[in-house]
């Protein structure tokens, strides 16, 4: 219990730094409201997101109104709506994905580059190797691939396509997160306080979580930031491409496809997902950037 | 000092400056209240510990502080004020009527430029040279310098010299255009102690060769009295005693310029005794507090009165025509620290009980490399750091190791202790084989050798507190139970003289001096036997090592622990070891009874290392040996002396031909001498005023 | 050198080689029977039979994986499921395509990338700098097809200048009207320029820490040479490197580039293929990709030895 509030204090100190910085004073509000709405938005939201209005005839490509704030789509649906309900599963999503991708990027980053020697050789070819490939790339070819067929345990069936996202984001994010952890390790690991430890007899997992992990914290947080908003286009780009998170959840990256069919005479229907989708994003950016001024760290962006 | 700096006025003026830097945390007066002046044609010596101010104060005559900054007082040039000079007056005047040489030669040039074309693009700018001038000029200027092969210096990169040859070029870089003023800010700071010596026989004939004003700051007491005319001491942002050279180190009228002379190990004197380091207690007044009405260094004065807290003393005029910004300067007496009183000799214990064996111990780093990676012929061997050294450690006693960097002091310390294993021989702790990798030793042999390393932030995690070390060590080593364990801390916090309430602390809280003190109680904290301690003091400051040295000294005396002291500062090595080795390139040149091996006859290369160290006494003779170049990186062995590319006493090509047999000193049989000159024609050779040997034409380059 | 070459080149073959398989599993081994889904609802028995005989999936899997490589070494990567054709006739003219598209962005958007992060490099926190940092954010910020969208929906549908579909017809090369390549390399340029300026940006305000840089101010050098000579040169060296990890990135952004505008040219054609399950075509871009990406890093390190005097490999 203890531990746990030691944790919450220090994301609490680590919050405060980052609102010092302009750039968290502005992305952190902004992502606050995101993260509210992915919530609780479902609930709030005026209309269905996904029920037709009837009659369809008077209600379809409204133009913004005090009816529908942000008008309706070729379906009459209340676009406000469905922008305030598309956040919930894109969110969790990329959170889950960068997630996984950083707590497994950082575990094989520290023990590849504490250990060293051949095994750190080959492990960071496998990185290599998993880096040579534009991330959208494999995203889609594991969708198109595997996101039809079903899932091998019939419990995950329900999530499929989501589990897939989340683990495609999680593989594409894990080689960039280990190869910057490992070079953080490799660094800490000649200082002297991780050579005393191993004069006091220390062993290899300890060192690593007990003397090299704190030291990463700052580098973990910056990755954390850049790898989320990653995560964030790469499945907004799916969902673009119609390979996103699963329907009935409105997909802003499918909402902005679907819309191009009416740019000319409904331009409003692009307006809000695209919006939602940059303000996002910006946020997350500009949090990241917040991190980085917060830490000390150089500006230099991470690839 | 020559006639210039009597008459007129003085070249550059400052005058009760003061420079504090806005930043989020905080302001931070850097310097508080500094004056000075420098005349043309003498060298003034800027003194001081790290964080009193005089980097800064060197940066501010050029005119070169972030926008943070905020200046008072003033700073002339000639009579201008440099602070409020335009951008394109600065231009006019950096380079060509101020220039300067920095700290580290390797981080001040630029990589991506050849070292030629950065010089004249100084000369094209200022002189508006054409290209050809300028080409001839540079070359000129590498000459003046004394770096060999001037032609073709020009067309290296900064990265293809050595750290010598980087200063020469940043030195000709700054005389380019004659300057009016010369700013050396420690450009011998992070050398070598040889080629520092090399650097200040330049500095010192450049002193008399050109017309300028050179302001030299520096920590080293010792460069100091070997370069300058007069000296200002900076203590918190002020400067406290300004005052001739001899009359600095003869007649100190400011309490703080007296301790930190007598924190100088002194060189071995006629009598034979070394005398005990007086320490200054506490640390320097922090920059991030205000300012005071009060003497700054009162807290730590020794004969501190309540006058001294009652008003900021001024600049006074002192008998000895120096001024000083002590009320009482009268009362300064350069004994004030402490009586001279004799180092208290560790148990005499020649021929004690060996502790640590290291025999034909060899360390080589990397593998063969082959010319097609996988397949062809091996082109590369692997580096020969450590080749065949042998020695023992007693019980209770101190074994010195010195060299240059590059020497394989380091490696020697990390094999010892397991933290690199060894590629041959063996280590042996009371007669046991001791395993290659610390991982592999038990627990009592990990609890009986510790180890203390040079840099002291890096000793502590960062992110843990001070205490985490401690108890960790503690619950390695004893069977103390978790009370037990944090009672014992607090003792060992008080052995190493900081409370208890420093456990709790983040390391990033202490000062370097306090980071170092909590590095030894936990290499304390297990009983050891053996304390491997690896340039433990060279990142201090005078006062500071003093304290580390003595709490040192202390400890083993208490314990009878035997310590593996490694330095590149022989005046340290001297104070604290019984026994020394001199390593050059891996190999052992000399070892033997501290005082045997320091005394002649000795290697020509410990010669040259007795030679080089700088002596805190302007008065001391200039000394004669000098080496060139850098420790070579081996990868062959040696045919021949391993010191022979370098030796300044080389006799012919028996030392290319035949390794040197060992040879053993007159006064000990315990001292060997790696070398193909028979023992006493070394010690005729080594005799005060004996011909002086030209060490450039006897050396690589 | 060589040594480096040799070094270089053995880990692209082993990469490509891990990468190859790795599509092959992806694509042949996981997604279940290819017959199945080309026939659809025609599938009887015998139909499927023949068509898995036809396109040799009735062979062990380890020998198609070896037949495949086999092909790929002497550069035929099979036909085409759906056109029934050689790959190696359908791709070229799509690599061309691309080509044009992703090279018309990087020669208008690098050089105006680097000025800019210089600019606002060498003195931050001005006004200049305030402008072009918070551009760098919105165009890292916004996904390609947002971008694309929007151009859209500026330049075609409001303002009429351009033609919002960039589709070249049968026969002509994208230089028959060059104006449909403006939208998509707009998109393509809006984060490659937000990405390397924002690098450019961090890298020169390093340098500009550094002593040497110190050392040339206090030469009294004017500040544009001391920027020209001394910052740029070191500035730029990690740049090269992002640039081109920012190619193999930008091989990414031509997916949804070259499909919001359907412009034809390698992404497009990689999309469709997903879509109509046309395995063999899938399997030869996706090695396309990875084999162009890992090159061009290849030669931004190739690049970096170059410029950089530190670094001579024996």
């Amino acid at each position: 219990m203890g531990a746990l509030a030691l944790v919450v204090q220090r994301i609490a100190n680590a919050l405060r730094l980052v609102l010092r910085t302009p750039s968290g004073r502005i992305g952190l509000p902004i992502l606050l409201v995101h993260f509210i709405l992915a919530t609780i938005g479902p609930w709030l939201a005026p209309y269905s997101a996904t029920e037709f209005q009837q009659p369809l005839v008077e209600t379809q490509l409204q133009p913004p109104s005090w009816e529908f704030l942000f008008g309706t789509d070729q379906f009459g649906r209340d676009i406000l709506s469905r922008v305030m309900s598309g956040a919930t599963t894109l969110i969790a999503v990329s959170v889950s994905g960068a997630a996984l991708g950083i707590a497994l990027g950082a575990a094989i980053g520290m023990s590849s580059g504490y250990r060293g020697g051949r095994i750190d050789e080959i492990v960071m070819r496998v990185m290599d190797g998993l880096m040579s490939f534009p991330s959208l790339l494999l995203a889609l070819l594991v969708m198109a691939m595997l996101g039809n067929r079903p899932a091998p345990i019939e419990a995950l069936q329900s999530n499929w396509q989501n589990i897939l996202i989340v683990i495609t984001i999680g593989v594409v994010t894990l080689p960039r997160v280990a190869r910057v952890i490992r070079s953080v390790t490799l660094s800490l690991k000649t200082l002297e306080f991780v050579q005393s430890a191993r004069l006091r007899g220390e062993g290899s997992a300890y060192i690593i979580f007990r003397e090299i992990l704190p030291n990463t914290l700052p580098v973990l947080g910056v990755e954390a930031s850049v790898r989320l908003s990653y995560a964030i286009l790469t499945i907004s780009s799916l969902g673009f491409l119609g390979l996103g998170v699963q329907p009935p959840s409105p997909d802003w990256g499918l909402m902005l496809a679907q819309s191009r069919q009416f740019l000319g005479h409904a331009p409003w229907v692009a307006m809000a997902p695209a919006g939602a989708i940059a303000s996002l994003v910006v946020g997350v950016n500009l949090v990241s950037d917040g991190v980085k001024q917060a830490s000390g760290l150089p500006q230099e962006a991470t690839t | 000092m020559s006639q210039h700096a009597l008459d007129g006025a003085p070249l550059l003026e400052v005058k009760d400056l003061a420079v504090a830097f806005h930043t989020p945390r905080g302001t931070f007066r850097a310097i508080r209240n500094a004056s000075l002046t420098v005349h043309r044609g003498e060298l003034v010596g800027l003194v001081g510990e790290s964080g009193c101010g005089k980097s800064t104060l060197a940066f501010a005559v050029m005119g070169y502080l972030p926008d943070t900054a905020d200046v008072g007082g003033s700073l002339r040039f000639e009579g201008n004020e440099i602070s409020k000079m335009s951008d394109a007056e600065l231009c006019e005047l950096r380079g060509n009527r101020i220039a300067m040489v920095y700290q580290d030669p390797a981080t001040s040039l630029t990589p991506t430029m050849r070292v030629g074309a950065q010089i004249q693009e100084v000369l094209r700018e200022h002189l508006r040279m054409d290209a050809e001038r300028a080409r001839e000029r540079t070359v000129e200027l590498f000459e003046s310098v004394r770096l060999a092969d001037p032609a073709a210096v020009g067309m290296r990169f900064p990265h293809e010299l050595s750290g010598g040859q980087q200063q020469r070029v940043v030195i000709a870089m700054a005389l380019a255009c004659d300057p009016d003023l010369l700013i050396m800010d420690e450009p011998t700071t992070g050398l070598d102690v040889t080629t520092e010596a090399t650097i200040l026989d330049l500095v010192a004939d450049l002193k008399t060769r050109v017309n300028a004003g050179i302001l030299y700051v520096s920590h080293n007491l010792g460069v100091i009295a070997r370069v300058a005319d007069r000296v200002s001491v900076m203590y918190a942002g002020q400067t406290i005693e300004e005052a001739d050279v001899r009359d600095l180190f003869k007649n100190p009228r400011h309490p703080y310029t007296a301790g930190l002379l007598s924190c100088v190990p002194k060189p071995l004197g006629a009598s034979g005794a070394v005398t005990k380091l007086s320490a200054i207690p506490g640390s320097v007044y922090p920059a991030g507090e205000g300012d005071v009405e009060a003497c700054l260094f009162a807290d730590r004065c020794p004969s501190v009165q309540d006058a001294c807290r009652e008003q900021a003393p001024p600049m006074a005029l002192t008998d000895v025509g120096s001024s000083s910004r002590c009320l009482f300067w009268a009362g300064v007496r350069p004994g004030m620290w402490g009586a001279d009183e004799e180092r208290e000799e560790a148990l005499p214990t020649n021929g004690a009980e060996p502790v640590l064996t290291a025999k034909s111990i060899r360390r080589f780093y990397g593998s063969w490399k082959r010319k097609y990676l996988f397949f062809g012929p091996r082109v590369q061997p692997p580096v020969r750091a450590v080749t065949d050294v042998d020695f023992t450690v007693g019980r209770g006693r101190t074994l010195g190791i010195v060299g240059e960097s590059g020497s394989g002091k380091t490696t020697v310390a990390r094999a010892v202790v397991g933290l690199v294993p060894l590629t041959g021989g063996e280590n042996q702790l009371h007669g046991e084989a001791l395993a290659r990798n610390v991982d592999d030793r038990t627990r009592g042999q990990q609890a009986a050798m510790r180890m203390v390393f040079q840099n002291p932030t890096a000793s502590l995690n960062p992110k843990m507190p001070v205490r985490h070390a401690i108890l960790r060590s503690l619950k390695k080593f004893t069977s103390l139970n978790s009370r037990e364990r944090r009672e014992r801390a607090v003792e060992l916090m008080e052995a190493v003289g900081l409370s208890a309430d420093y456990l709790s602390r983040r390391p990033g809280e202490l000062s370097g001096g306090q980071q170092q003190r909590v590095a030894l109680a936990g290499a304390f904290a297990g009983s050891a036997d053996v304390i491997v301690a690896d340039e433990a003091v060279s990142a201090l400051d005078v006062s500071v090592q003093a304290q580390v040295l003595n709490l040192l000294k202390a400890h083993q005396r208490e314990e009878g622990v035997s310590y593996i002291f490694i330095s590149h500062d022989l005046a340290v090595v001297r104070y604290v070891s019984d026994d020394i080795l001199v390593l050059y390139a891996g190999h052992v040149a000399e070892c033997g009874p501290a005082d045997s091996v320091l005394a002649a006859p000795s290697h020509p290369y410990t010669e040259a290392l007795l030679s080089a160290a700088p002596v805190p006494d302007p008065d001391a003779e200039p000394t004669r040996i000098r080496l060139e170049g850098a420790v070579p990186t081996l990868r062959e062995a040696f045919k021949g002396c391993f010191f022979a590319g370098r030796c300044p006493r080389k006799i012919g090509s028996v030392c290319d031909e035949k390794p040197p047999p060992a040879r053993t000193g007159p006064g000990s049989a315990e001292h060997v001498i790696y070398c193909h000159i028979p023992v006493d024609e070394l010690a005729e050779m080594q005799q005060p005023g004996a011909d002086p040997v030209d060490a450039t034409s006897a050396s690589s380059r | 050198m060589l040594r480096f070459l040799i070094a270089r080149l053995s880990t692209i073959g082993v990469t490509l080689l891990v990468v190859s398989g790795a599509i092959f599993v992806v694509t042949e081994i996981l997604p279940g029977d290819v017959a199945q889904m080309m026939l659809k609802k025609e599938a009887t028995e015998e139909r499927l039979a023949a068509l898995r005989a036809e396109l040799n999936l009735d062979r062990p899997a380890h020998v198609r994986y070896l037949s495949w490589i086999g092909g790929v070494v002497r550069g035929d990567f099979g036909d085409s499921y759906v056109q029934k054709r050689p790959i190696s006739e359908i791709v070229p003219r799509r690599i061309a395509h691309s080509l044009v598209l992703a090279l018309f962005a990087l020669v208008l958007g690098v050089p105006v990338a680097v000025a800019a992060g210089v600019w606002a490099g060498v003195r931050p926190d001005t006004l200049w700098d305030r402008v072009v940092s918070t551009v760098g954010l919105v165009g890292i910020s916004l996904p390609e097809f947002v971008t694309g969208v929007m151009l859209m929906l500026v330049l075609a549908s409001t303002l009429h200048w351009l033609p919002p579909s960039s589709h070249i017809l049968a026969g002509t090369t994208p230089w028959t009207r060059p104006e449909i390549l403006v939208m998509p390399a707009l998109t393509l340029m809006g984060v490659l320029f937000a990405y390397i300026m924002r690098m450019t940006r961090a890298n020169v305000m390093e340098v500009m820490q550094t002593p040497y840089v110190r050392t040339a101010v206090l030469k009294g050098l004017p500040m544009r040479r001391v920027i020209l000579r001394h910052v740029l040169p070191n500035a730029m060296l990690p740049t090269i490197t992002i640039i081109a990890t920012n190619f193999g990135w930008m091989l990414g952004g031509l997916i949804i580039v070259e499909n919001v505008f359907s412009y034809p040219g390698l992404g497009q054609l990689l999309l469709r293929s997903i879509q109509t399950r046309d395995v063999p075509l899938l399997e030869a871009l996706s090695l396309l990709i990875a084999a162009t990406y890992a090159f061009s890093n290849l030669v931004a390190d190739l690049a970096y030895t170059a410029l950089n005097p530190r670094i001579r490999y024996a």
